[in-house]
């Protein structure tokens, strides 16, 4: 039993941690992106591609970074194949459009006030992209953590570029998968619940991070 | 300080109409200066161009005799330095009544006590004391666009250029406010002010000039 419940707990501080990350990496091109995007006017089209990749089914992502990443592929050299840092770069990129197009929204007509008063007042470009980025932090944040729920609870990249293998790249959804398949409702339910009580806890943090925003 | 608008030409991105057509105009301490038009008369826009903050896409903005646009960026920081702007709508920071007021202070680089001294006195003018730790985003319309100028005055700029800014203010507060502009011009400050329609001034602070745009043009 206590073989099971350290199991549990590996496969869960793995999947923060991968995910975790992912979501850094990701926050860190998704975040400058969105607010350059919001500093420009008629990005309809652009805003619409992004959107149009929010949904982007992570099994196809899992099969085109499966195909570059394989030994025959452009980046096989790099030798990332079933490891922790293949699902975290797949992650990152399945995170970026969502990232960037909820920071997007957080940051329109809002960065460009923003700015503007800065600079009234006498501030220096950097100065005023530090107040941007002050009273923006609650979206920026919102939105970074909307991009973990996602990452965490995704299953066809940390299948097919991790290849699911036990104390090493085994996360929750590919657990509660192989679980299921074995037949061992236990423990997937276990690792659903926890699952679950982190996206539930991603939405409330979201839910206040937007409530200060709103104030 | 001498702000010279010459022969400026305005577009916003997607507009077929100009916003400001051939605006020629000079902006100096010491003078209050009432820029008057209906709305969509190109007030704003001119505003924002004298306070360095549009790039006009004609005509050349002249500061003390130097081509703002062609500065350098520490020249630009400080010729913005010697301005400010108050917005139409105004637009508040997150964080307390006081902190708005000093943050112009804390970016010139003074320390959280003296710009908080600094701030104190301007709240006492405008009578805002009472509101100096209220939430800056609780604050009504009338009480935002009077923290808004306060905030402009702690700055003690040589130029001072206000969008609209009795549209949100009682009678009382438009004196306060007039007074305290009244006061800066005879420090030395310019006063620019953009109002609407007839344009009409609280009777503490009398206009030496009164530019009336109509569509972008200065009515002669």
């Amino acid at each position: 039993m206590s073989q099971v419940f350290s199991e549990i707990l590996d496969v869960s501080l793995r999947s923060i941690y991968v995910s975790g990350f992912a979501t850094l990496l990701s926050a860190s091109w998704s975040i400058p992106a969105a607010y350059l995007l919001s500093l420009r006017r008629r990005v309809v089209v652009l805003e619409a591609l992004i959107e149009s990749l929010v949904g982007m089914p992570t099994v196809l992502l899992g099969l085109l970074l499966f195909l570059l990443l394989s030994s025959s592929g452009p980046l096989g050299f790099l030798k990332l194949l079933y490891t922790p840092q293949a699902i975290i770069i797949g992650q990152a990129i399945l995170i970026t459009p969502l990232i960037i197009s909820t920071c997007y929204r957080a940051l329109r007509g809002f960065a460009t006030s923003y700015l503007e008063l800065a600079l009234s007042l006498g501030a220096g470009r950097s100065q005023a992209v530090m107040l941007v980025l002050r009273e923006s932090a609650p979206g920026v944040a919102a939105s970074t953590i909307m991009g973990f729920s996602r990452a965490v609870g995704e299953l066809g990249i940390a299948m097919m570029v991790g290849g699911n293998i036990r104390g090493f790249t085994r996360v929750m959804t590919t657990a509660i998968a192989l679980d299921v398949a074995r037949g061992e409702f236990e423990s997937a339910i276990i690792l659903g619940i926890i699952l679950l009580v982190l996206m539930i806890m991603t939405a409330i943090s979201v839910k206040i991070l937007m409530g200060v925003r709103a104030q | 300080m001498v702000i010279e608008l010459r022969g400026i030409w305005h577009k916003y991105p997607g507009m077929a109409a100009w916003a400001l057509e051939n605006i020629s105009a000079e902006l100096t301490s010491g003078r209050v200066i009432l820029v008057s038009g209906h709305n969509g008369s190109g007030k704003t826009t001119l505003l924002k161009i004298a306070a360095l903050l549009y790039r006009p896409l004609r005509g050349d903005v002249i500061v003390d005799g130097q081509s703002f646009w062609e500065m350098s960026e520490a020249e630009k920081i400080a010729a913005r330095r010697k301005i400010t702007y108050v917005h139409e709508k105004p637009i508040l920071i997150r964080g307390s009544v006081l902190e708005n007021i000093a943050y112009p202070l804390r970016i010139r680089g003074l320390d959280s006590r003296n710009a908080a001294e600094r701030a104190e006195i301007i709240m006492e003018e405008l009578e805002l004391m009472e509101l100096a730790d209220k939430n800056a985003k609780e604050l009504s319309t009338g009480q935002s666009q009077l923290v808004a100028i306060a905030r402009a005055l702690a700055a003690e700029p040589e130029l001072i250029l206000l969008d609209e800014p009795f549209a949100h203010l009682d009678g009382e507060r438009s004196r306060l406010v007039a007074a305290a502009l009244q006061e800066r011009r005879r420090n030395g400050a310019g006063i620019v002010i953009a109002s609407h329609g007839g344009g009409e001034l609280p009777d503490e602070l009398e206009p030496d000039e009164v530019i009336v745009l109509e569509e972008g043009r200065i009515r002669r």
